[in-house]
């Protein structure tokens, strides 16, 4: 069984140095042969055994002895084994592409901004809160607490925060301001086109319906981009918003937003600063909504 | 004899750890084989005897001499001894030019090589020849009964090893050519595993046919030669025809040479037979009464050492007198190929693991699935047998 581990190992090897692919070649030979429920007829099986024996045998004679008498068991064991950790780290790939955590959809992860997260600044003591209100605006204009979310349409983490977010605008209205900034992740299919759009739809005063239809279609977006983004348009009556998307209207005051979240130095969205306090991807409510509540008592 | 001396004059040997057990397969090459093979391709790089210039004529003094070097070698006359690329091929120069018109009946052995078998059981299966097989006992050696049995007057040619290569021991090969004279058939040695670990004398043992290689004998790949009594050869209708093999030729007629040469079509490989000639002579020098008395010293060391692992099997008469040191033998529950590799990687032996292209012979020994081989030669020594043994007694306990 030890040929599905040898054909993994020395095919990733061959990528790099010619001296394997004749291993990996009797690798997969032998592997096809087993596939097909014949006998392998190479003999780097037992050139293998024979080699990982032989090495044992240099450490310890007990040791070699026992994965002579259990070699069949424990390469079962192995090729097992490196199935499912091939299996998870695919699962874990296919996390990454999607929700860009490897754990997947968990509370309280966020969606990676790769750039900053590969400078090793993925800690929320570092960030930095944003000096402007520019973003959408929703609140007392001239309340004490201003609560800023940079977040991506197409994140599925901002996507899990947006009940939070409409709660904490709907009990605190009136003492505080909500301000979006729009930090599209590269990483993911059409979320800058997404948020072009949403900037679009906020110039007819459609904002928060095409929101929250961005946030309930953001699997159909990724994937058709402006045929999705056309559609909600159509459904919400917009009028200029074809013109509008076509000649990216807001591109300059969309880049000046990422400018200000790579500044703030967000490495993840949904990420909130609360008159100036980070949080990163509250897994609550509670979480969200008791540094208002602090930041209220305070400014009283 | 002095092994370690013998030791200096490879220079694989020096340095590093190397137990080369692996001779019936192949051997080491002194330094002397190897700088005459070397000197002809960077000195008198040549065709022999084509050209009148002094480079041609320099490498047909050579290429001459080695043919007498080996001639002297196996007990021959340099007229009887044919140049083929290996055993293999000698014995296939036999079965394809020898005259199977009167007498069609060829007798083998189940303890041939592929070599020595497969030539004549596919003339057998087209229909040219008949073929008989004497029979080994369970320990792979003869009675003279077995050929007395098979060979008979309608035999035209008995095909039979001078030593197995799969055990290690002699055929009963002064009986078999009695027999086989005395029935009017003709004897083929296939001495690839015998000329280079004893003297043969090919005139003094009457043997008509005789085969082996440069390569188990020190000397390089890809050279071996047929030795043919001059009487019998002249009978033997080449299969392979060229440049070099004839006297004259027209678009109507064409006249063969009489001598060996017209088994010689194209361009000699000369590097090998000129190495092949020195390899010879090297072995001379030495001895070979000398390499057989100090080889059997190495057997009975070698078969007490694999006798005294609990659980080891070995195939082949280990009391058989005159026996080469070569010996077969598997360990309780460690396959062969692990046995091996693992000799290799623990203490760098060289073993051969496998059939050793002897299938009927291993199957009839109770190896179906192989063994492993330790051949050794003048170069090894005792000291090299005891670290075999403790590295064996390690495998062995792995079961």
């Amino acid at each position: 069984m030890i040929c599905f581990i040898a054909l993994f190992v020395f095919g990733v090897l061959s990528i790099f140095s010619a001296k394997y692919r004749p291993f990996a070649k009797q690798a997969f030979d032998c592997t096809f042969r087993r596939l097909t429920l014949r006998a392998c007829n190479t003999s780097l099986e037992e050139e293998v055994k024979s080699k990982t024996v032989a090495w044992a045998l240099s450490k310890n004679a007990a040791f070699a002895k026992l994965l002579n008498r259990h070699w069949e068991l424990l390469s079962w064991a192995f090729t097992l084994l490196m199935f499912a950790s091939l299996a998870y780290s695919l699962l874990g790939l296919v996390n990454y592409i999607y929700y860009g955590d490897c754990n997947g959809p968990t509370p309280g992860g966020f969606c990676i901004y790769s750039e900053l997260f590969g400078n090793g600044t993925a800690n929320p003591s570092q960030l930095i809160a944003p000096s402007s209100l520019a973003g959408i605006q929703k609140g007392n204009a001239n309340a004490s607490v201003v609560v800023t979310e940079f977040g991506c349409y197409s994140c599925p983490y901002t996507k899990d925060a947006e009940p939070k977010v409409q709660k904490l605008i709907s009990e605190f209205s009136g003492q505080t301001l909500f301000v979006f900034k729009h930090f599209p992740l590269p990483t993911h299919n059409n979320s800058y086109d997404a948020a072009l759009a949403a900037m679009c739809a906020n110039d007819e005063g459609k904002y928060w319906e095409y929101r929250a239809a961005l946030f309930e279609r953001q699997d159909e977006f990724r994937s058709y981009g402006n045929a999705t983004f056309l559609s909600i348009a159509s459904s919400l009556s917009l009028q200029n918003f074809t013109a509008c998307l076509a000649t990216q209207a807001h591109k300059g005051e969309l880049d000046s937003q990422i400018a200000e979240g790579l500044a703030s130095r967000i490495y993840g969205t949904p990420t909130f600063f609360i008159n100036g306090k980070a949080l990163v991807a509250p897994a609550t409510y509670e979480e969200l909504a008791n540094p208002v509540k602090e930041a209220l008592a305070n400014a009283q | 004899m002095d092994a370690q001396k013998i030791r200096s004059d490879f220079p694989i040997l020096q340095g590093g750890n190397l137990i080369y057990f692996d001779n019936a397969c192949t051997t080491l090459k002194p330094r002397q084989a190897i700088d005459a093979q070397s000197e002809y391709y960077s000195s008198y790089s040549a065709c022999s005897g084509r050209s009148a210039h002094r480079l041609s004529k320099k490498a047909d003094e050579k290429f001459s001499r080695s043919r007498e070097t080996v001639a002297k070698f196996i007990g021959a006359k340099s007229s009887e001894i044919i140049w083929t690329k290996n055993t293999t091929e000698a014995l296939n120069l036999v079965a394809h030019s020898f005259d199977f018109s009167q007498r069609k009946k060829v007798v083998l052995t189940n303890m041939e090589h592929h070599s020595a078998l497969l030539p004549f059981m596919h003339l057998a299966q087209k229909g040219a020849i008949t073929t008989d097989f004497a029979l080994a006992g369970k320990d792979g050696t003869f009675s003279s009964d077995a050929f007395s049995t098979a060979i008979d007057k309608n035999t035209a040619l008995v095909v039979v090893h001078h030593t197995a290569n799969s055990t290690g021991c002699p055929s009963p090969y002064k009986e078999i050519t009695k027999i086989a004279h005395e029935n009017g058939a003709l004897v083929l040695i296939d001495a690839a595993q015998g000329a280079p670990h004893h003297k043969i004398d090919f005139k003094k043992e009457d043997f008509d046919f005789l085969a082996f290689s440069g390569h188990k004998m020190l000397g390089p790949t890809g050279i071996g030669c047929l030795v043919a009594k001059e009487q019998h050869m002249q009978k033997l209708n080449p299969f392979m025809l060229g440049g070099g093999t004839i006297e004259s030729v027209s678009l109507s007629e064409m006249k063969l040479l009489q001598t060996q040469e017209r088994f010689e079509a194209g361009v000699q490989n000369y590097a090998g037979a000129i190495g092949m000639g020195e390899a010879a002579n090297y072995l001379m020098k030495i001895g070979m009464e000398n390499v057989e008395e100090y080889e059997q010293g190495l057997a009975a060391e070698l078969i007490s050492a694999v006798q005294s692992i609990e659980g080891a099997t070995i195939y082949g008469n280990a009391s058989s007198k005159q026996r080469s040191a070569l010996l077969s033998f598997n360990l309780k529950n460690v396959s062969a190929h692990q046995t091996s590799l693992m000799c290799d990687s623990l203490s760098q032996i060289a073993l051969r693991s496998g059939l050793f292209c002897a299938q009927p012979a291993m199957e009839h020994m109770g190896a179906p699935k192989g063994a492993v081989r330790a051949s050794l030669y003048i170069y090894n020594t005792k000291e090299e047998i005891r670290i075999f043994r403790d590295t064996l007694e390690k495998i062995a306990k792995l079961a």
